[in-house]
C-alpha cells in the first residue's frame, strides 16, 4: 500500500492505494463518486474525462500514484448544492443529453476547454471533445451546449 | 506467471542514480511510468515494480544556441504549444504532436512515452530523425548520447538496459534555409487514428542546391527507418518534380510493410510515395524554393 494526499472536488484525502489502481477506480470504488463513468476503459471514449490541476484527462489511463499532491474535479464538483453549473444547465437546455453515459465525460472537457478559453469557437470545441464519443446525440447538441454555456459564463444570457 | 497486471510497487525516486538502482533492482521487471497512456493500455504482465519519473523534473523545453532540449517527461501539450517549437524546421514537432491521438491524450502522454514505447506506428520518432536528434540515456554508470534512430531496435524493443532510462531529447541548431515538413496518413483524417503510414522529411539548401537532405517513416518497417536512397538522389541537386519523384519512389522501394488490419503491404507502399512527394514538397516550399 502507499500513501496519498489528493484534492477531490475541494476535499483532502489521505488515501492508501495500490500500485495499479487508476484514479477511476479510486473516485468510483473507494471514494463512491460514480458520476465518472468506465466507458472502454482504453482511451476511446472519454466516458472517464475529469480534470486534473485543471486539464482534462482520461482517469483510466492515469494512475491514482502519480496524481499525489494533485487536485481533482469530477462532475459531482460542479453543482453548487442545488444549482447546476451554467454547463450542466446548457446541456439540459440544448437537450443535449440522451442516454447520458458520455454526459460528464463531456461536461469535464467542456470544463477544461472554458476554464483556458472563455470565447471558443465551433471547432475549438469540436477538437477539445474529440476524445469524448457519444452515441446517441450526434454531437449538435452537446456542442451548441458547450457554445452557450460560455455565453452564459461571460454573462450574455441572450435567451 | 501472472496473467493479470498487478505491479506490487510504486516508487518515485529522487534522482537519476536511485532510478536506475531500482530499475536493475528489479532485473527488467520494473518500468517506468510516464503519462501511462500507452502503459495502462497494454497492462503488461511482467511487471513488478512501476517507476514514476515526477520527482525528476524531466518536464522542460529549453532553447540555446546548440539547439532545443527536451526532457523525456515533457508533455505533448507543452510541445504543441511552445514558442520554441514554433520556428523552422523544429515546427513539424508541434504539427506531428497535433496529428497525435487527442487533446486530451496529450494533456498527460510524454514524448519519452512515445518514444520509449517503441511501436513501429508512433508519430514523433519520424520528425525527430529528421531533425538530427539524439536521445540522453541514464544508468549506473552515468548517461550516454546516441542518434534516435539507433535507439530502436525492433518492435516494442531499444537499446536501454535494465538499469536505463530515457532523460533527454536534444535536437541540434540548423542553418538558415532549412524547411521541414511531416505527414501522416490515417483512416480518419479527422479523428483519434494511428498511422498506416507516417512520413517526414528536412530539406536544408545553400543557393539552390539541396546541401543536406533527410527523409524518414514510420509504419513501413519493425522500426521508423531512414530513406538513404531518397537522401542520395536529392543531395546536391537543384530541385525540379523529377527528382522529388524519384526520391519518393526510391524510399518506397525501401519500405518494408506488412499486411494488418490497417492497410495491405502494397496500399502502404504506394501511400509512402504519395507522403514523401508531399514531405519533399513542403519542406522546400517552407524555405520559399
Ligand atoms: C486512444 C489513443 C490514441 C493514440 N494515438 C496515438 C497516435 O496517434 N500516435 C502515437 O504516436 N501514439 C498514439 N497513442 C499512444 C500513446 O498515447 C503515445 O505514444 C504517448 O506519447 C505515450 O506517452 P506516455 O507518457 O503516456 O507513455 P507511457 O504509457 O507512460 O509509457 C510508454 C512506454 O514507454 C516507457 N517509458 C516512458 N517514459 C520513459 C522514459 N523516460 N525512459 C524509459 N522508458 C520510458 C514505459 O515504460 C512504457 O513502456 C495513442 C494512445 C491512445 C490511448
Ligand atoms: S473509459 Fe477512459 S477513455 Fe473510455
Ligand atoms: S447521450 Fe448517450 S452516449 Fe452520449
Amino acid at each position: 500500500m502507499l500513501y496519498i494526499n489528493i484534492k477531490v472536488n475541494g476535499k483532502e484525502y489521505e488515501l492508501g492505494v495500490k500500485p495499479y489502481e487508476t484514479l477511476l477506480e479510486t473516485l468510483r470504488d473507494k471514494l463512491g463518486l460514480t458520476g465518472t463513468k468506465l466507458g472502454c476503459g482504453d482511451g476511446e471514449c472519454g466516458a472517464c474525462t475529469v480534470n486534473l490541476n485543471g486539464k482534462a484527462v482520461l482517469s483510466c489511463l492515469t494512475l491514482v500514484a502519480q496524481t499525489d499532491e494533485k487536485e481533482i474535479l469530477t462532475i459531482e464538483g460542479l453543482q453548487n448544492g442545488a444549482e447546476l453549473h451554467p454547463i450542466q444547465e446548457s446541456f439540459v437546455e440544448n437537450s443535449a443529453i440522451q442516454c447520458g453515459y458520455c454526459t460528464p465525460g463531456l461536461v469535464m472537457s467542456a470544463k477544461a476547454l472554458l476554464e483556458e478559453n472563455g470565447d471558443p469557437t465551433d471547432e475549438n470545441v469540436r477538437e477539445k471533445i474529440a476524445n469524448n464519443l457519444c452515441r446517441c446525440t450526434g454531437y449538435e447538441q452537446p456542442v451548441r451546449a458547450i457554445l452557450e454555456a460560455a455565453k452564459k459564463i461571460r454573462g450574455e444570457n441572450d435567451r | 506467471m501472472r496473467n493479470i497486471f498487478r505491479p506490487s510497487e510504486f516508487r518515485r525516486p529522487k534522482d537519476l542514480h536511485e532510478t536506475s538502482w531500482i530499475l536493475s533492482s528489479f532485473e527488467g521487471r520494473a518500468r517506468v511510468v510516464a503519462g501511462g497512456t500507452e502503459l495502462l493500455v497494454h497492462k503488461p504482465l511482467d511487471v513488478d515494480c512501476l517507476v514514476g519519473l515526477s520527482k525528476l523534473d524531466l518536464d522542460y523545453i529549453r532553447n540555446g544556441r546548440a539547439g532545443i532540449t527536451i526532457g523525456a517527461g515533457t508533455t505533448l501539450v507543452k510541445i504543441e504549444e511552445s514558442e520554441a517549437l514554433s520556428v523552422e524546421p523544429y515546427r513539424i514537432l508541434r504539427e506531428a504532436t497535433r496529428l497525435l491521438a487527442t487533446p486530451t491524450i496529450r494533456n498527460t502522454a510524454t514524448i519519452g512515452g512515445n518514444i520509449c514505447n517503441a511501436s513501429p506506428a508512433v508519430d514523433l520518432p519520424p520528425a525527430l530523425m529528421v531533425l538530427d536528434a539524439k536521445v540522453i540515456i541514464s544508468g549506473l554508470e552515468g548517461t550516454r548520447e546516441i542518434p534516435i534512430a539507433d535507439f530502436f531496435e525492433g518492435v516494442k524493443k531499444t537499446v536501454l538496459s535494465d538499469d536505463e532510462f530515457m532523460v533527454e531529447v536534444k535536437i541540434p541548431a540548423f542553418p538558415e534555409n532549412t524547411g521541414a515538413s511531416f505527414q501522416k496518413l490515417r483512416h480518419h483524417q479527422t479523428s483519434i487514428d494511428i498511422a498506416i503510414v507516417n512520413a517526414a522529411a528536412r530539406l536544408s539548401f545553400a543557393g539552390d542546391t539541396v546541401k543536406e537532405a533527410k527523409v524518414a517513416m514510420g509504419s513501413v518497417a519493425a522500426t521508423p527507418i531512414y530513406s538513404k536512397k531518397a537522401e542520395e538522389i536529392l543531395k546536391g541537386k537543384i530541385l525540379d518534380v523529377d527528382i522529388v519523384k524519384r526520391a519518393a519512389e526510391a524510399a518506397s522501394g525501401e519500405a518494408k510493410p506488412i499486411d494488418d488490419i490497417r492497410a495491405s503491404a502494397g496500399y502502404r507502399k504506394r501511400m509512402v510515395t504519395v507522403l514523401v512527394e508531399r514531405a519533399l514538397e513542403e519542406s522546400a516550399r517552407r524555405c520559399g524554393k
